[in-house]
């Protein structure tokens, strides 16, 4: 076992092209446990986009998959999802690495182009 | 890192949406998906569409979705894209999925050498490339067997470990399967292998390539793969034993293929031994473009001078086009395989540090 696999394994660029609806699920989930409905706007009213049925569920059994997100026990069909500390974790790594990207990227603008 | 449990977000139009007025349509859609899919995640799947529907109405956009993504599920299933419940269970399904490239690989490879050695029993063939696609063919068939024996081995030995712990349970209608497939193809096979064309033909020098009793059983055994199911006038000429045996024969490879996948996907490898079928699939996988290669050999020499026996037909065009498939195939399954195992492995251990 090597460490860099392990730390791999808590990626979410490992997600392959479910990567970006992973991060809009976790950021999502960030506040608490959602089903897939809520979940849908939930990220529609932060992000502007509306997950489509089967790219939001190939994501959640993706990051189930990774343990990244766990199943809430539920009586009702809608199955609500929570992050775990493996999820926590592997968003708080993505989000920083973005915002770095976002604060370059601003600073830059702002340099050359005047914009903000 | 665990935040305080929070009410799930207001769901508003999914309260009443149920799933009754579009439960034919959602129940269509689920049907993209695989029965092990459905089992997990097909209830909660429903109440997101059928909410989804309520919303937005009936659109393609979201069909051709689900259908993308159950389809990416069901080749996941398969080992051949990344990997959807279970980074084992798709390992052990990239490692089935290149033992039925295999199988498919060898079943046309087989056609195209048998065929190809009936000529050489009658003629001596002019043109260089059909004498180098035999030896590279030949070369290649020489090492194949031994290779899917090298990599039988360890499977049928975990298959009967796990069966003295008393957990055989499982392997054994694969065992069934592949037992009554290789039973059923070595006795019809050396029976019809007598009728092969080759027999009779003149003792030519190069004749030492083509070891003769396994042409014939070759032959025998993909006897099926013809383009005379196309011309049914010339089928009907064929003894009756002879074509039930056209129809049994690939049912029993089938069987021997079946049994094969299913052992595999239900067989738990150690690691080492995992990383070591890994190995044996490359060296299959080298030892097909051998003879892929010289399969192009063949079918780019035996043009219109070719001796009539030398000709390449659909039929052998549509084997090369298999081969070539079933090796791009396995190719990626291998590499899938080896992507789901490092993913378990990794994952194993983040467990351990948390």
């Amino acid at each position: 076992m090597n460490t860099r696999g392990a730390d791999e394994a808590g990626a979410l660029e490992t997600l392959g092209r479910s990567s970006g609806p992973a991060s809009l699920i976790l950021s999502s989930l960030a506040d608490g446990p959602k089903h897939g409905y809520a979940l849908t706007k939930d990220i529609e009213s932060f992000a502007g986009v509306r997950v489509a049925p089967g790219t939001l569920y190939e994501a959640l059994s993706r990051l189930e998959a990774h343990g990244m997100i766990e199943a809430v026990e539920s009586q009702d069909r809608r199955r609500p999802y929570r992050l775990t500390a493996t999820g926590a974790t592997a968003l708080s790594t993505y989000l920083q690495a973005q915002r770095k990207v976002a604060e370059v990227g601003l600073r830059r603008l702002a340099g050359s182009w005047a914009l903000t | 890192m665990t935040p305080s449990e929070p009410a799930s977000a207001p769901v508003d139009r999914a309260e009443d949406s149920g799933t009754g007025r579009d439960a034919p349509k959602t129940r269509r859609l689920l049907l993209w998906y695989p029965r092990a899919w459905r089992a997990r995640y097909g209830d909660e799947f429903a109440e997101l569409l059928a909410a989804d529907l309520a919303d937005l109405g009936p659109g393609w956009r979201r069909s051709a979705n689900i259908a993308v993504s159950g389809l990416r599920t069901r080749l996941a299933g398969a080992g051949l894209t990344g990997h959807p419940l279970d980074s084992a269970a798709a390992a052990r399904a990239g490692l089935a999925m290149v033992a039925a490239c295999g199988g498919a690989a060898a079943l046309a490879g087989a056609a195209m050498w048998a065929q190809l050695a009936i000529g050489l029993q009658w003629s001596v063939a002019h043109e260089r490339g059909i004498t180098e696609a035999m030896a590279l063919m030949s070369a290649a068939l020489l090492v194949l067997p031994v290779l899917a024996l090298l990599a039988a081995a360890p499977v049928a030995w975990a298959a009967l470990a796990a069966a003295v712990r008393g957990q055989g349970r499982q392997f054994r209608w694969p065992a069934a399967l592949i037992t009554a497939g290789l039973v059923v193809l070595v006795i019809g096979g050396r029976h019809f292998e007598n009728g092969w064309p080759g027999t009779g033909g003149h003792l030519l020098v190069h004749q030492g390539l083509v070891p003769g009793g396994v042409a014939a059983f070759g032959w025998a055994t993909t006897m099926w793969i013809t383009t005379y199911w196309v011309h049914p006038a010339a089928l009907a000429a064929f003894p009756a034993t002879q074509l039930g045996w056209m129809l049994v024969s690939p049912a029993a490879t089938g069987c021997v293929l079946t049994g094969a996948m299913k052992l595999i996907r239900r067989v738990e490898l150690s690691p080492r031994a995992f990383r070591y079928q890994t190995r044996v699939a490359n060296v299959a996988l080298a030892g097909l473009a051998v003879f892929l290669s010289g399969a192009l050999s063949w079918l780019l020499s035996a043009g219109g001078g070719s001796a009539p026996l030398f000709r390449a037909g659909a039929i052998d065009r549509a084997g090369f086009a298999v081969l070539a498939l079933a090796v791009l195939t396995g190719a990626v399954a291998v590499r899938q395989a080896r992507a789901a195992a490092r993913s378990g492995l990794a994952e194993a251990a983040a467990t351990t540090r948390r």
